[in-house]
């Protein structure tokens, strides 16, 4: 039922970019777009998707609509129905806000807000705005949608013009809790060992970054460190007919993030480098007639990189080029590739009018650390994939 | 291979002056408007987003649908076609940075809205008759 909503939603974007301005009269303004995805991998299955047998569950439709009541004052939501495998399948908001710039050096937004952390976090999600179909996993992950992509509370922002010689400063910073769903794909791994988290998990948090446009025309470096407070969330977990309850505890996370970008032309080159540390532990409540087995802290350390360039082949035609590494460094040293995963990206984009788009994209994937579930890969995992995806998108 | 490098810079230098001659646009805003000119930067970061001042005071950007004095703006000034220019503007909408900018059918619309509407910035063909707006150089 919701394919079928989704279909005539989509048709509905498709059919309707000539009244997207007929409201501007009014300073209201209704724009959308919807994209469908198909997968294919050669080994393993990806993104919790069929993809080794071609997958097309990978479909994003979102509604936004924004008013502009005064100069200085902006309100705004945007509503999005996201499917992509057992990651998602879900109408969101994905924000709802009000943003009032007193001037160039400051303004502020708040509600639920996009967090603007680190080089393309605020436009992870729209696919229309680059080039790939996925976006180096390690920095930008599919995986969750409610872990970093926005969160409830505010965001300040400012530009400062340095002199000439010295280019410009941005400047964000947020503060605000941030809410995952029970069905976020954050908490897929849990809820496949049968863990469930009926109410979610939550917890606040707060970042900074700051972007610094060098007097070379295009380049810019940045830099973020966001904090995510610990989140805790009751889990029900029922094996031989005993249910237990318990705590699911994430520690805090300090994420440092750098990154440089340069855009000349038809050229643009991007590199970045993160870090995310956390733990996760769950502590038992309720142990009922047999001990829960006590699960011991569970670290991750993932560092993670990626470089990459794009060029402009034609108006139409862009092609681009990434390769990007995640690697766990607290888990132990395997030859299963379980710790790391390298990520090789061919890819192109043809726009075939203001409104529609087509894109191709290859990936060469080596190791097993990211983009895949147990449940979709119950004979285990080989060690590499290529994995193929073709896409398709309406925007208005 | 100097020689090879100061001819490669010559072509450069040239190829800029043969773009520059080619924008057959003028830039116009309403009267309240303080500034009398606009830097290259600044002309770009107004009307992609990236900034809503100039001289001092707030401004909105106008643009054309389409035709020759859209496209020679654009691709003299902003570096883009209009396809990848009205796409970096819906980036900024979906991700709740900007509203899209008012877009007009032609010239005579252009000059009417902006000599109306204060803060408003916009441009048009050089032969295009632009009473009740004022010109901004372009340095």
């Amino acid at each position: 039922m919701k394919r079928l909503l989704v279909g005539a939603i989509a048709l509905a974007l498709g059919a309707i970019p000539a009244t997207a301005q007929s409201l501007e009269d009014l300073n209201i303004q209704i724009h959308g777009y919807a994209t469908q995805g198909f997968l294919y991998t050669t080994n393993n299955n990806i993104l919790t998707t069929n993809s080794s047998t071609g997958s097309p569950d990978w479909t994003d439709a979102v509604v936004n609509l924004t008013a502009q009541p005064l100069p200085k004052l902006r309100v705004g939501v945007q509503a999005r129905y996201f499917l992509l495998g057992s990651y998602s399948n879900q109408f969101l908001i994905d924000w709802a806000a009000a943003d009032y710039k007193v001037n160039e050096k400051f303004g502020v937004r708040f509600g639920k807000v996009k967090t603007p952390a680190s080089l393309f976090n605020e436009i992870l999600d729209i696919d229309p705005g680059y080039i790939w179909s996925i976006m180096p996993q390690g920095v930008y992950t599919l995986s969750s949608r409610e872990s970093f992509l926005a969160h409830y509370g505010g965001v300040t922002y400012g530009k400062v013009n340095l002199s000439k010689s010295a280019g410009k400063l941005n400047c964000w910073t947020w503060i605000g809790e941030r809410v995952i769903a029970s069905n976020d794909g954050f908490l897929l791994p849990s809820a496949e060992k049968g863990i469930v988290v009926p109410n979610g998990v939550n917890g606040w948090m707060g970042g900074a970054h700051l972007a610094w446009q060098l007097p070379i025309p295009g380049a810019k470096v940045g830099a973020t460190y966001a904090y995510q407070a610990p989140r805790t969330g009751t889990f029900n977990y029922t094996t031989k007919g005993l249910t237990y309850t318990g705590n699911m505890v994430r520690s805090e996370i300090k994420n440092p993030d750098y990154y440089g970008q340069y855009e000349s032309g038809k050229f643009m080159a991007a590199a970045e480098w993160e870090r995310k540390a956390t733990y996760y532990e769950i502590d038992t409540i309720t142990a009922g007639a047999t001990p829960f087995p006590t699960l011991a802290k569970i670290p991750t350390d993932p560092h993670m990189w990626y470089a990459m360039a794009t060029y402009k082949v034609t108006g139409k035609l862009t092609a681009g080029v990434y390769d990007s590494q995640w690697v766990n460094r607290s888990a132990a040293l395997s030859t299963s590739g379980a710790r790391f995963s390298k990520d090789w990206d061919i890819s192109a984009r043809y726009d075939i009018n203001e409104f529609l788009y087509v894109k191709a994209e290859e990936h060469f994937i080596d190791g097993t650390g990211l983009v895949y579930d147990t449940n979709m890969n119950l004979g285990g995992l080989k060690p590499t994939t290529t994995l193929t995806i073709f896409k398709a998108g309406v925007s208005f | 291979m100097k020689k090879l490098l100061y001819g490669f810079l010559l072509v450069a230098t040239a190829s800029i002056f043969v773009v520059q001659a080619k924008a057959q646009v003028i830039v116009i805003a309403n009267n309240s408007v303080k500034a009398s000119d606009v830097s290259k930067n600044d002309l770009k970061d107004v009307f992609t987003g990236a900034s809503t001042s100039l001289g001092g005071g707030t401004v909105v950007p106008i643009l054309l649908k389409g035709g020759t004095a859209n496209e020679e703006f654009l691709q003299a000034y902003i570096g883009k076609n209009d396809t990848a220019y009205r796409a970096g503007w819906r980036n900024l909408v979906f991700t709740g940075q900007a509203t899209m900018p008012k877009s007009l059918d032609g010239d005579a619309a252009v000059v009417e809205f902006v000599a109306h509407n204060a803060g408003t910035i916009g441009y048009i063909g050089k032969a295009s008759a632009h009473e009740g707006v004022k010109v901004l150089a372009i340095k």
